[in-house]
């Protein structure tokens, strides 16, 4: 139970509550949320088991979860995550523009992290915010009416961003 | 046209209305003490008469749903479906980020009619910011006396909480839902039994759109008279309508339920971009069938778009101008629906997938003869055969684009090279594809 500290569990208790008695298992996906932003964007096999443990269900149960929904992910996440709308309504409007732009400017494929750890993304369905497309998400902010060039800017201030916030931990 | 008053967006631009003072000083939470007034089934019955539509997409009438509630001394549950992602559909998120305090007015309205004591705000994750607000006005709401015990000194007590999703299209139908805020996949159960008889955590539950629960305290206020005036007959009150893909300016409108959509395309949204027409229009969110420039004079509203064959379903419509691929587009849709298929009935899932696999096979010039045939085929397979409607979500569109725009389907396979989804302008940015 040593990865929920003290906080966390007050935090896990305060979510736990919002359900009623014996309904526990509601609970898993907050929970599994607060792992995931713990851990950097990662779900480890350990994170699962804790959240299991914590809530008196199967591990299986909280796996099953884990691996169904597309927010959670098992690999490992640059510090900015950038999801990319790739849905219709951000198609038409030119998306893979914004993709390959991307991809051109982190030299990664999706799925990787880039060689400092800052950067991943993904392509990813309906955002829900079509009057803006092509759109994406870097953690809870969205960017929209992004062109291949907006976006590899977009990547410039997100990297000084991360470089500065870096400096300040140090 | 007629120009429209409006309500459910009345409070978007004044930032003062997300707090609880600012609503009320907007005239907010009058709906909710005229309600605490009333009789349950005085409520209901007037909901009833203001023909307040379920804006999830179905367009079930919302108090019929809420009179199939069963009755039972154990717990109830209304459960708020925010788990918006209908591809081009952009209206419960606006109203929960502009306006948090009018959904729970609308939640707290319904609670009292239906006499349930627990709510919860099913948001879907990626959905931060909806979060954060709606969590930070539920918090004042109980401070201030409207949820919690003795709301507003009634006698009546509501809980009401904020569930967050984590990436599921399917966790917005009802069902995959309440699997989904069981803590489980979110794969829908089978009906009946339905969920106002068997819901959440097996007790009677309803389940209702954001957009649904944002009417009710209008209807109070205005009386059904007022509401009906609004709207269409059997379609009462505004709407919000989003408008994406190729217009001069995308964006969502509150409108009534009689504006065309060629109305709301051209009028509102400025029309096609310079020197582009209009080739295909979706007028209800991705998984209704797609529409000719020839059908838009169509109202939109649940009824007009019914009788023209396809739905109105979220309200959001999608434009394709004339450089649009509806072989590439249909695609597009095909990889979504196998992605987000929970995979739980046979039909869906393999369905969805080799639709997917052969409209890939056309997309990259290796069309088969028969390929387009054989997509009819699959999707008649798939209709009707599933527990929920994301098979058939599927395949409606796909039967549509297919019969509307069969020529170019067959010229695509026939070619046996790729096009790109968009072409002539946007040619160079999706050329590598």
């Amino acid at each position: 139970m040593s990865l929920i500290s003290p906080q966390l569990k007050a935090k896990f208790d305060a979510v736990v509550a919002r359900y009623p008695k014996g309904q526990e298992q509601s609970a898993v996906i907050p929970l599994l949320h607060a792992m995931q932003e713990q851990g950097g964007g990662r779900l480890t096999e350990a994170d699962q088991k804790a959240v299991a443990e914590f809530l008196a269900v199967p591990v299986s149960k909280v796996h099953e979860v884990a691996t169904f929904y597309t927010m959670y992910s098992l690999e490992p996440r640059g510090r900015q995550h950038i999801s990319i709308c790739r849905t219709l309504p951000c198609a038409l409007c030119g998306c893979e523009g914004v993709t390959e732009a991307v991809r051109e400017r982190l030299k990664v494929a999706p799925g990787e992290v880039t060689a400092d750890g800052e950067f991943s993304y993904e392509e990813v369905e309906c955002l829900a915010q079509c009057h803006l497309g092509p759109v994406l998400q870097v953690g809870d902010t969205v960017y929209g009416n992004l062109t291949p060039e907006k976006a590899s800017a977009l990547i410039d201030e997100l990297a000084r961003k991360g470089g500065a916030a870096a400096a300040k931990k140090d | 046209m007629e120009p429209s008053p409006k309500y459910l967006t009345r409070n978007f631009g004044n930032p003062a209305a997300l707090g609880f003072d600012g609503y009320s000083a907007a005239g907010g939470y009058a709906g909710l003490k005229k309600a605490l007034a009333m009789t349950p089934q005085e409520i209901i019955d007037l909901v009833k008469a203001g023909n307040l539509r379920g804006r999830g997409g179905a367009g079930f009438p919302a108090a019929v749903k809420w009179g199939f509630l069963g009755k039972t001394d154990g717990p109830k549950y209304l459960c708020v479906n925010a788990d918006e992602g209908e591809p081009g559909t952009v209206k419960d998120g606006p109203l929960m980020e502009n306006d948090p305090h009018q959904l729970i007015e609308g939640i707290a309205i319904a609670c009292f009619a239906l006499g349930i004591r627990q709510s919860y705000i099913y948001i879907r994750g990626e959905f931060y910011k909806a979060i954060r607000i709606v969590e930070k006005a539920v918090e004042e709401a109980y401070a201030k006396g409207v949820l919690g015990k003795n709301v507003l000194g009634s006698g009546f007590s509501l809980d009401v909480a904020v569930h967050p999703g984590a990436g599921a299209y399917i966790c917005g139908e009802e069902t995959g839902l309440l699997s989904s805020l069981e803590g489980k996949k979110g794969m829908p159960k089978l009906k009946p039994p339905f969920p106002a008889v068997k819901g959440l955590y097996g007790a009677p539950t309803i389940v209702n759109n954001v957009e649904t629960l944002a009417c009710v305290p209008h209807i109070l206020t205005l009386g059904a008279d007022a509401w009906n005036a609004l709207g269409t007959e059997k379609n009462g009150g505004t709407k919000i309508y989003n408008v994406c893909g190729h217009v001069q300016r995308p964006g969502y409108h509150e409108l009534r339920h009689s504006v065309t959509l060629r109305e709301l395309v051209y009028d509102v949204c400025g029309g096609p971009l310079p020197g582009r027409t209009v080739k295909g229009v979706v007028p209800g969110g991705s998984s209704s069938p797609i529409l000719l420039p020839s059908e838009m004079d169509v109202r939109m509203d649940f009824d007009s778009l019914g009788k023209a064959g396809t739905m109105l379903g979220s309200a959001a419509v999608i434009v394709m101008d004339d450089r649009t691929s509806m072989v590439r587009a249909l695609d597009n849709l095909l990889h979504f629906y196998s992605h987000e298929s929970c995979g739980q009935c046979t039909p869906c899932r393999e369905g969805t997938h080799w639709l997917y696999l052969i409209s890939q096979r056309i997309v990259n010039g290796e069309g088969r003869p028969g390929d387009v045939d054989r997509m009819l085929d699959i999707c008649g397979n798939m209709v009707g055969n599933t527990i929920c409607v994301l098979a058939d979500a599927a395949a409606l569109p796909t039967q549509s684009y297919i019969k509307k725009f069969r020529a170019e389907f067959d010229a695509y396979a026939a070619a046996g090279r790729r096009i790109a989804l968009v072409g002539g302008a946007q040619e160079k940015a999706v050329a590598h594809a």
